[in-house]
């Protein structure tokens, strides 16, 4: 550093100018060599990004489709509308998981996102500084709670609750699967719907209750319809990660090997947890079944993926 | 119709509602986990070994002198014995110059003999069959059981003895070193690479198509469920890269999950960084990289620690990822990869003790250290934040 930050020293009149100026030319090639060498380094390392995502979605999509090319290719029809799945008679049907997997999801998202935004209304519009205190900080541990452990609040609160009430002999449920899956999406939602409501200007507020709205009137019509697109992605940000979800749900979903749910009180088998239940043994065509699971799962979380950047950047660019 | 007021009197009360059932959900879950825990929660627990350990010693013995005779007292390996009613004879206490503390195993490598250990052989007398017959209940017959033991040492007549020793096992130190390997190995790997992503893509990278690319990846793959990424890990690092079930296989898909965390904090945290430091440093001379270095990334300190602290909440709490990458072995992993290189996170063995032995009690043991672990990377982050990104009016 010292040695480059030198200009100063040199004397115009100098003897030896020329040889100087040669050698700080030297050294500056050098130095932007150096620089284009570092430059390329920390290119490559946000390139790995760029490479994972590929490598997965390819070695995923590679192994997953497999089964349904070559010689002895299994039908995708019966597949994707198959509700038998049997691997040791060559049965693989995951319509089943696909509509668990789905009714899960929808279920969260009808208990979560209603408390979840009231939750972040709360923080943000009414709750005096005291307990926002304890309500933040609750929302920030809730949110670093692993699965596994919710998958054992489930086992030994929810599903034990449920089988008091159930008609059904066992209290693993497509019900309990909402319950925790609404628990554990809470978090994204509060804290995304919150930061969208604090963004919504002031003004907005003012203009509102200068008109003679009340507090709750200003809320609901000013201030929530204004922070609609934080909601929104606060939403799909909390599907991406209830269809995702996988070890707690596992323990509670009692993941049956056939059979359509028929009402909440059924034993379902989501998408996420028939790859986890069987990976660990599963070889040759199960396994690639597994995979093409995994496949449309992952069609699921894109289409979730695609639809969050897209809502982002949108507000970004209002 | 109802009036306004009555109506906002619901709906509050429905907000307050919604936000009590927010801490109340929380408070249950962590009592729940406390309550069920804490039985199974003991020093032993935290400290001792997953699997009884059964070790067949070597140890001198001392001379015996005459008139030493405190009950349970073997003079000759300088320790005291007792009976204990699930194991049978226990080493109590044992004398600071006892021969057993520098016992030798088969290999003729030291083992250390501690307290607490379990005696099921001396010589040749099987003392865990002679516990076996005896009536636990009965105290004199307890008191006979150990005499006889230290009668059978008594009697030895050559100058050492050979002793079974089992190490009562039940606790979770491999889980706790191998979450700590993981924990290691993964930000040695995903540090480096997302630190430097996100010098690139603030300090480098012109906005364009190169920029718009990355971002767009960084934002899918931190989309992605653990699940997807296990299944990749399984099949690119255990199968096509023979890594098998293995630390750094799950330390590599970790790293992967951990990106997109570790970018967006530091990029978050030097997009903070006033221009004016940029401008400054380079006015005086400096190269773009002596700038990087020496003013951006020190400035950037408090944040990339944030980045790392919520980076090592993710690799204690991951799952399904390391399930299907590091295996369920109970043990501390003895290579990166290849055969003895698989080792369970703390996490991955309270899924395992619930879902294959039904043992929700040692889970949510195992369960309460993890949520210690969790709120002080909590209040530590908290921390920083508000000493140093706060201050600076950043």
């Amino acid at each position: 550093m010292d040695n480059n930050m030198g200009h100063n020293e040199v004397k115009p009149d100098s003897v030896n100018e020329t040889d100087i100026s040669i050698q700080y030319m030297k050294r500056n090639v050098k130095r932007d060599i150096t620089e284009k060498i570092v430059e390329t380094i920390f290119l490559l390392c946000a390139l790995v990004g760029v490479l994972s995502v590929t490598a997965i979605i390819f070695f995923v999509f590679y192994k997953g489709i497999r089964p349904f090319t070559g010689e002895d290719a299994y039908s995708i029809k019966d597949f994707l509308t198959g509700t038998k799945w049997a691997p040791s008679e060559n049965i693989y049907g995951i319509f089943y998981m696909i509509t668990a997997s789905v009714l899960s999801t929808a279920g969260a998202i009808l208990v979560g996102v209603p408390i979840g935004v009231l939750t972040a209304v709360f923080i943000s519009e009414i709750a005096p500084e005291g307990l926002v205190k304890i309500v933040k900080p609750a929302i920030e541990i809730l949110a670093g709670i692993p699965s596994v452990l919710y998958g054992a609040f489930g086992l030994g609160v929810v599903v034990p609750l449920i089988m008091k009430i159930t008609p059904e002999v066992q209290g693993q449920s497509l019900l309990a699967v909402i319950i925790v899956l609404s628990i554990m999406i809470l978090p994204t939602i509060v804290s995304l719907s919150e930061s969208s409501i604090r963004a919504v200007p002031k003004k907005y507020r003012e203009a509102s209750l200068g008109l003679g709205a009340s507090k709750i009137q200003t809320i609901f019509q000013v201030v929530l319809p204004a922070a609609k697109s934080g909601i929104l992605s606060a939403t799909v940000l909390g599907i991406g990660r209830a269809i995702g979800e996988t070890m707690a749900v596992m323990m509670i979903a009692g993941n049956p090997t056939a059979g359509m749910p028929e009402s909440i009180w059924s034993m379902v088998r989501p998408l996420t947890t028939n790859i986890a239940m069987e990976m660990s043994y599963a070889s040759g065509r199960q396994s690639e079944m597994l995979f093409a699971t995994g496949v449309v799962l992952f069609i699921f979380i894109m289409l979730v993926n695609i639809t969050l950047i897209k809502l982002t950047s949108k507000a970004g660019e209002k | 119709m109802l009036s306004r007021q009555a109506k906002d009197t619901i709906v509050k009360g429905l907000i307050y509602f919604s936000a009590a059932s927010t801490v109340g959900i929380l408070a249950v879950i962590l009592g729940f986990i406390i309550i069920k825990g804490l039985p199974g929660l003991s020093i032993d627990f935290l400290t001792r070994d997953y699997e009884d350990n059964t070790t067949y010693v070597y140890s001198e013995l001392l001379e015996t002198q005459e008139g030493n005779s405190t009950e349970g007292y073997s003079e000759r390996l300088g320790i005291t014995l007792d009976f204990d009613e699930e194991n049978g004879l226990v080493i109590a206490e044992i004398d600071k110059d006892s021969p057993v503390r520098n016992a030798l195993d088969g290999n003729d490598e030291k083992y250390t003999v501690k307290k607490g250990d379990i005696l099921t052989r001396i010589g040749d007398l099987r003392i865990d069959r002679e516990f076996k017959e005896l009536d636990s209940k009965d105290e004199k017959a307890a008191a006979e059981f150990v005499q006889k033991a230290i009668d059978e040492i008594d009697a030895v007549k050559e100058d050492s003895v050979r002793l079974r020793v089992v190490r009562i096992g039940g606790g979770i130190v491999p889980m706790a070193v191998t979450t700590i390997y993981m924990i290691i190995l993964s930000l040695m790997i995903a540090g480096p690479v997302g630190i430097l992503s996100a010098v690139y893509l603030n300090e480098y990278a012109r906005p364009g198509k190169i920029m718009t690319t990355i971002h767009f990846a960084i934002k899918n793959l931190a989309g992605i469920p653990s699940i997807i990424y296990g299944l990749f890990g399984s099949l690119f690092f255990v199968q096509i890269l023979k890594m098998q079930y293995s630390l750094l296989a799950g330390a590599l898909t970790i790293s992967i999950i951990l990106l997109p965390t570790i970018i967006a904090t530091t990029e978050e945290t030097l997009k903070s960084i006033p221009k004016t430091y940029r401008e400054s440093s380079l006015g005086l001379g400096a190269t773009k990289l002596q700038t990087i270095s020496r003013v951006i990334l020190p400035n950037a300190l408090p944040g990339i620690l944030v980045a790392v602290l919520l980076s090592i909440g993710r690799i204690v709490g991951e799952s399904a990822a390391l399930l299907l990458t590091a295996g369920t072995v109970a043990q501390i992993p003895h290579a990166l990869f290849g055969n003895s290189a698989s080792g369970a996170t703390l996490t991955i063995k309270a899924y395992t003790l619930m879902k294959e032995e039904n043992d929700l009690t040692s889970a949510c043991a195992i369960g309460i250290v993890l949520l210690v672990i969790i709120i002080a990377i909590n209040v530590a982050s908290k921390l920083i934040t508000n000493k140093f990104l706060k201050k600076k009016g950043i």
